[in-house]
């Protein structure tokens, strides 16, 4: 990014602008394209602005964990690469942070039932693999991913031994945690912020709910006071909703 | 319900806690901090110069920070090395401190903070920035203020301050855990975490009370500090 545009953009935060013209909480339009890859049980492609992920899911069987014999795996990894950005410090440490977070909303939410993806306790269960790959970077890949992997899961449609019908996941649609992240630049607080605005922001956070808050993550060298922290919680609820309506549409459509 | 914990302290009561800074003499800056059975040790190296080149900045300084379990910090072991918890974890703490330090002070160069997790009982990343901070401040490090950070959270219908780790594996009780950084002087939250459920008024009180623990912590850092330059400890 040029010096003048990220000197612009902390400059019309002041005035709580955008340089799209947003409002400061206020999405970018959200794509969806389900099922763009042929080999996974469940995809999803997301676009909003310029940023762009696929997320694919797999469901393999495994081994249980030894503390969790009753109870099936779900892994999640987020890769940003050298494709959809040049700077290779920001990727690695940006990259496991996504993942981890994505991971911790989808976990904690319980929107996935472990239990029911048991075959034989201790010895076998199904693992839902979630791999989210970003395109494009143009800012917000914490949603991005969170957005994508939902729609992913609900996609998902995988084959078990002896059964002739492809299942579903054991979902429950109550409970599925929608992450809404915001920057604050220069004192004001933004929603959905895009690379540039990224770039210029002094902190994040992050907000995964559900009908309750199951992850928080802040990001960034700034701060946030603690009434701030809560105006964006209730910012998280109000905002998850058209997400929400967008994914129960969709699962009984 | 959670009505009595099981180490019977009161919900808004901390672990009993020991920091002492000094602890690394080869350090510029170190310090121990333990809280119940979780004790960070941390040792500032620096300023310095900035190594690899690239992450060097020519306004400010850089902060290269790693959190390391150890291997027997657990009672199961865990593999050496730099895992992606710990690249997350160092990453937060990181963030934290650099709002903390007066970065802008030291242009080109880098500051290198280390920080062992000897033992685990919950709570690492919190003594992790605590440790880290006092060690920042024994370095003599520009600072805005002094980082105290606690986790509190969530068990049953409680909000409880400084959980162990037998109260985070409270699963049917819905155990939620919050670790919090805070600048205790400037109403400023520096490191904020949560994964769970809670409501947005939970959250509020969950962060009232890791404060109320921050601003105990303070005091103990600030004690900490203040003994390492007085005339008693210099046996």
């Amino acid at each position: 990014m040029s010096l003048e545009s990220y000197e612009y953009i902390k400059d019309i935060a002041k005035k709580a602008a955008r340089a799209d013209g947003r409002k400061p909480i206020e999405r970018r339009r959200i794509t969806v394209v389900d099922n763009v890859i042929n080999h996974s049980d469940g995809s999803a492609y997301i676009q909003f602005g310029d940023t762009k992920v696929i997320a694919g899911v797999k469901v393999l069987p495994g081994t249980p964990f030894p503390d969790r014999p009753d109870e099936g795996g779900l892994i999640v990894s987020f890769e940003a690469s050298e494709l959809a950005s040049q700077y290779e410090t920001d990727r690695i440490l940006y990259s496991v942070e996504i993942g981890r977070v994505t991971d911790r909303g989808i976990r904690e939410s319980n929107v996935l039932d472990l239990k029911k993806l048991s075959i034989e306790s201790g010895v076998k269960a199904l693992f839902v693999y979630i791999d989210i790959f970003t395109i494009n970077n143009d800012g917000n890949l914490f949603d991005a991913a969170n957005i994508a992997a939902l729609n992913a899961m609900i996609n998902a449609r995988y084959s078990v031994e002896g059964k002739e019908e492809k299942q579903k996941l054991p979902l429950n649609y109550e409970k599925l945690s929608v992450s809404s992240t915001f920057s604050k630049i220069g004192g004001t607080i933004f929603f959905d912020p895009d690379v540039q605005e990224e770039n210029a922001a002094d902190a994040r956070l992050t907000i995964g709910v559900s009908d309750k808050i199951n992850s928080i993550q802040k990001g960034g060298t700034g701060f946030f006071t603690p009434e701030e922290i809560d105006m964006c919680a209730g910012e998280a609820f109000r905002l998850k909703e058209e997400i929400r309506d967008l994914l129960i549409k969709k699962v009984n459509g | 319900m959670y009505n009595e914990r099981l180490d019977k302290r009161a919900f808004d009561e901390l672990r009993k806690i020991e920091a002492e800074v000094g602890v690394v003499p080869n350090a510029n800056g170190s310090a121990r901090f333990k809280i119940g059975n979780t004790e960070a040790i941390a040792a500032v190296y620096g300023p310095q110069e900035v190594k690899p080149k690239h992450f060097e900045k020519s306004d400010r300084g850089v902060i290269m920070c790693k959190y390391d379990m150890i291997p027997f910090s657990v009672s199961d072991r865990i593999k050496p090395g730099f895992d992606r918890r710990d690249m997350e974890i160092s990453e937060v703490i990181t963030n934290a401190l650099s709002r903390a330090i007066f970065l802008e002070e030291f242009p080109k160069s880098m500051i290198t903070i280390n920080v062992y997790i000897t033992q685990a009982d919950a709570g690492t990343r919190c003594a992790s920035l605590t440790a880290a901070s006092m060690a920042c401040a024994d370095a003599g490090l520009p600072m805005r203020d002094l980082i105290a950070s606690v986790a509190a959270g969530k068990i049953g219908d409680s909000i409880v301050l400084d959980l162990t780790k037998e109260e985070e594996d409270l699963h049917e009780e819905g155990a939620t855990d919050v670790p919090i950084g805070f600048l205790p002087s400037k109403n400023e939250v520096v490191l904020l975490q949560l994964d769970g459920k809670v409501s947005r008024e939970d959250l509020k009180k969950i962060i009232a009370i890791g404060k109320v623990g921050a601003d105990k912590i303070y005091q103990i850092e600030k004690e900490a500090l203040k003994r390492r330059f007085s005339n008693e400890s210099k046996s």
